[in-house]
């Protein structure tokens, strides 16, 4: 009996041991792969990058939204036209172009010569096949005005290209600009079925990166298109590592296992000072990309009273804020677009922080503060005040945090409401909200989407603006601009939309949004371009 | 025994389907539906028109019980349907991730096991002695520190400085060091003490007395009279322990960059992907009853009174 239970015994660890060696077994396996792939490597790896995302790359479907990621999209696939800076529009997949007298009819001249990464031609046929695919699947693009807008499109010749629209929408270009959806996949990559919102068959794209192996959620490394009509990247592969967490990666990056990280929100600001400030690397901030934004609703509660509104911009010393939250490397925010966007550099006057000012607004609508109390009341309720933010994102967190503090300075009682994302666009799409976090879209979006988008009411632009009393107005002259065929036009009612909005105090600007890089010193040509999701890599090199 | 497995797996179907009866019911509580998550996720300001489209797409469109049903038809056949943001089968973006989180798992489980049993007979058998006191220390720090910054601390010690390990992903049998270890050290603390108390209890008992009395070597005594004994309650809080670590590896899999299930499943939530979170509930709750299934009988073969 005894040495039955011994036996016993003795079969539990022999099952352990079995386990452990089965495990092991596998990860031996995968080291052998692994060195294989290390092997490899070594062999170009003073011409490889490796930089990290914090996401899966996604399938590359040029055509489609998440979980395909911006910037990945953009090294295998282009378009027609490209953004520079100030909104200058670029020659790239079309040499030129010509518009119609009526605005209604694009021209496009392909360029000659252009191969797509599998060796097939790139002409005016494969590329209707692409718009036919994106307007035969247009409910999927309905955000985007250039689809709806977009009637019909024709091969007139091999590298002629004529696409009709609807009406004279003005953002044509910039549109096409975009990373998605309008960029072209290779006659090879379309699935049977012909749908390809569904799938693709192989991310085949003419730009300067091939994908040449992926790992899901791993890692993918992409290889230097050799057959690229442009001037070829310098590096000869990029690899993209896939790490969640901003922490670790900094810490890969300060063990050399990372040569670049590029974008926003990829770590924080403490540790891109901490980087910065070690001196062993190089560390840069670019332009503003976008706005860090508060919509402020004038449809509910307090903030209906424009006093209030204002008082709210007077009130908050966004200086300090971003001193202390930001260490002072974003710029600080006056106007809903910063001035370098298109139409967008107005001369509108800043509401900068006086706090008597904002007091006595206060007291001009009846929000007067009683002895003894800390909250300032009208007919006995209190002035308190809803701020949304997204829970789990720190940045926004801590912006509220801060903002409550000062205006209890004002007497406003700030509740503050998280929620994770979701939910927190539920909110702005309902208008559950004095005050909620936003951001705009940076470029080729701004001004001309977002503005576009402040006339639906599923957004939480259109619910902000919906107690002003020009909100008709407002909405009557952005169906205008985006159909104006005159620059001076054009440009007058972008001045009078930014202008009253601005007056109307219904945005709180914070911040500009910037793209950080950090990177080795042995790296170099590291630059930003003005599409905050994209990562040019076609100047850097490490030596 | 077998008569007790084939039981015990019959068995495993109501709590399968009550299980998932309850998620669907929970997922469909939780405010924002699917084709508004995944229409946000693509940019912009979905319209009510394209959400309603999105719902048909999806089958949302139908009264819950239909759709519950259909579900459940299935997923009878181990069709798990089609994830809403991938677009792919969801068992097969399951199974991508599903041998990474194993790995990671079974490993920290195996290293639990082998620190924590010497770990807590020795501390039994020197009560009270500078190793007790040390093992003390150790697990109380072990049991209240938080995985991330575990997984940082490992990181930055063992990685960053002193360059043994890679900082994170998924490779070589030295990318599993650090993840596991994390994972496992909250537990080892805890499985050290509990078999400690165990083994002290024991010690008192008289039929450790008359062994001795019986003039049984002091060694003889400890392995197969107070150990054995003392491990039946630490057996089945482990077997418990090996479903949490697999539930709760998303920290140690964000932290190392691990590409396991864990990191899927609570995008999946974000995203409000119906059939990702089925699934994966549903596969932990089988994971849950099979690995209590196996500690039943391990204690069975240890125990002969259980049986």
């Amino acid at each position: 009996m005894n040495s039955r239970k011994s036996s016993n015994l003795f079969s539990i660890f022999a099952i352990i041991m079995a386990l452990s060696m089965l495990v092991m077994g596998c990860s031996q396996g995968d080291k052998a792969k692994s060195q294989n792939n290390v092997t490899t490597q070594d062999t170009s790896h003073a011409n490889t990058m490796t930089l990290s995302w914090n996401k899966d790359i996604g399938p590359l479907n040029p055509h489609m939204y998440a979980p395909n990621e911006w910037f990945a999209q953009a090294m295998v696939y282009e378009s027609l036209v490209q953004y520079e800076e100030g909104g200058k529009i670029e020659p790239a997949l079309a040499e030129s172009w010509d518009i119609s007298k009526d605005g209604k009819e694009y021209t496009f001249h392909l360029r000659q010569g252009v191969k797509f990464s599998d060796g097939s031609d790139f002409n005016a046929n494969i590329a209707k096949k692409n718009l036919d695919a994106i307007l035969a699947n247009a409910n999927k693009h309905d955000w985007l005005e250039l689809i709806n807008q977009m009637k019909s499109v024709e091969a007139v010749d091999d590298y002629t290209l004529k696409i009709s629209f609807k009406n004279p929408y003005y953002p044509v270009l910039q549109e096409l600009a975009l990373i998605r959806p309008v960029r072209f996949l290779g006659e090879a990559g379309f699935p049977d079925s012909g749908n390809n919102t569904e799938e693709i068959k192989k991310p085949i794209g003419t730009g300067p990166w091939v994908l040449s192996e992926y790992k899901k959620d791993e890692y993918a490394t992409f290889t230097r298109n050799e057959n690229y009509w442009g001037e070829k990247p310098k590096l000869e592969k990029v690899v993209v590592k896939i790490i969640p967490d901003g922490e670790t990666r900094v810490l890969a990056f300060e063990k050399g296992e990372l040569d670049l990280i590029f974008g926003t929100g990829l770590i924080s600001l403490d540790s891109f000072k901490s980087l910065k400030e070690s001196g062993k690397y190089e560390a840069k901030f670019s332009e503003p990309l976008s706005t860090r934004v508060l919509a402020v609703n004038s449809n509910k509660g307090a903030t209906k009273d424009l006093n209030v509104r204002q008082a709210l911009q007077y009130g908050l010393n966004k200086q300090a804020l971003i001193d202390n939250l930001f260490y002072g490397f974003e710029e600080k925010a006056d106007t809903l677009f910063a001035p370098n966007f298109p139409y967008s550099n107005l001369g509108l006057k800043p509401m900068d922080y006086d706090i008597e000012k904002a007091k006595q607004l206060l007291d001009e609508s009846g929000w007067e503060l009683s002895d003894g109390k800390q909250i300032r009341e009208k007919d006995g309720k209190p002035l308190e005040l809803d701020f949304a933010y997204v829970s789990d994102d720190n940045v926004q967190k801590a912006v509220a945090e801060a903002m409550q503090g000062e205006y209890s300075k004002l007497g406003i009682k700030v509740n503050l409401v998280g929620s994770e994302y979701q939910s927190h666009v539920e909110k702005q799409k309902n208008g559950e909200f004095n005050l909620i976090f936003s951001e705009t879209w940076g470029a080729p979006y701004d001004p001309h989407s977002l503005v576009a988008t402040m006339r639906h009411p599923s957004h939480g632009d259109y619910q902000a603006q919906l107690g002003l009393p020009m909100k008709k107005e407002i909405d009557q002259k952005i169906n205008e601009v985006l159909i104006s065929t005159d620059e001076k036009t054009r440009q007058d009612l972008y001045k009078y939309i930014l202008g009253t909005l601005h007056e109307q105090a219904v945005y709180l600007p914070i911040s500009y949004i910037s793209n950080i890089a950090v990177y080795q010193k042995n790296v170099s040509g590291v630059t930003f371009t003005p599409q905050q999701y994209e990562v040019p890599m076609q100047d850097i090199e490490i030596k | 025994m077998f008569g007790f497995i084939i039981k015990r797996l019959v068995s495993m179907i109501p709590i399968l389907v009550g299980v998932s009866l309850i998620t669907f019911i929970l997922i469909h509580l939780v405010p924002v539906e699917p084709a508004e998550a995944y229409l946000r996720l693509s940019n912009g300001v979905p319209t009510e028109e394209a959400i309603q489209e999105v719902r048909e797409e999806l089958g949302l469109d139908k009264p819950l019980y239909a759709q519950y049903v259909d579900w459940l038809y299935k997923a009878v056949q181990l069709d798990f349907g089609t994830s809403f943001v991938t677009k792919r089968p969801v068992w097969d973006e399951m199974m991508i991730y599903i041998p990474a989180t194993v790995q990671l798992t079974v490993t920290a489980f195996i290293l639990m096991l082998i620190l924590s049993l010497p770990i807590g007979v020795f501390s039994a058998l020197y009560k009270d002695k500078l190793f007790d006191q040390i093992s003390r220390m150790f697990s109380y720090v072990g049991a209240s520190m938080p995985g991330f910054w575990l997984g940082f601390l490992l990181i930055y010690f063992f990685s960053l400085q002193l360059n043994l390990f890679p900082t994170s992903g998924k490779g070589t049998l030295f990318h599993l060091v650090l993840p596991s270890l994390t994972l496992a050290l909250a537990h080892i603390s805890t499985y050290a003490r509990l078999l400690r108390t165990s083994m002290l209890e024991n010690f008192n008992q008289p039929f450790v007395f008359y062994a001795r009395a019986r003039g049984l070597r002091e060694r003889t005594v400890i392995v197969k009279h107070v150990l054995k004994n003392a491990l039946l309650p630490v057996i089945t809080v482990a077997g418990m322990g090996f479903g949490y670590m697999l539930a709760g590896s998303v920290i140690v899999e964000n932290v190392f960059a691990w590409p396991g299930i864990g990191r899927f499943f609570v995008s999946a939530v974000f995203n409000r992907d119906y059939p990702v979170i089925q699934c994966y509930v549903l596969f932990n709750t089988a994971i849950f009853v099979l690995v209590n299934m196996v500690v039943d009988i391990v204690c069975a073969a240890l125990d002969p009174r259980i049986r």
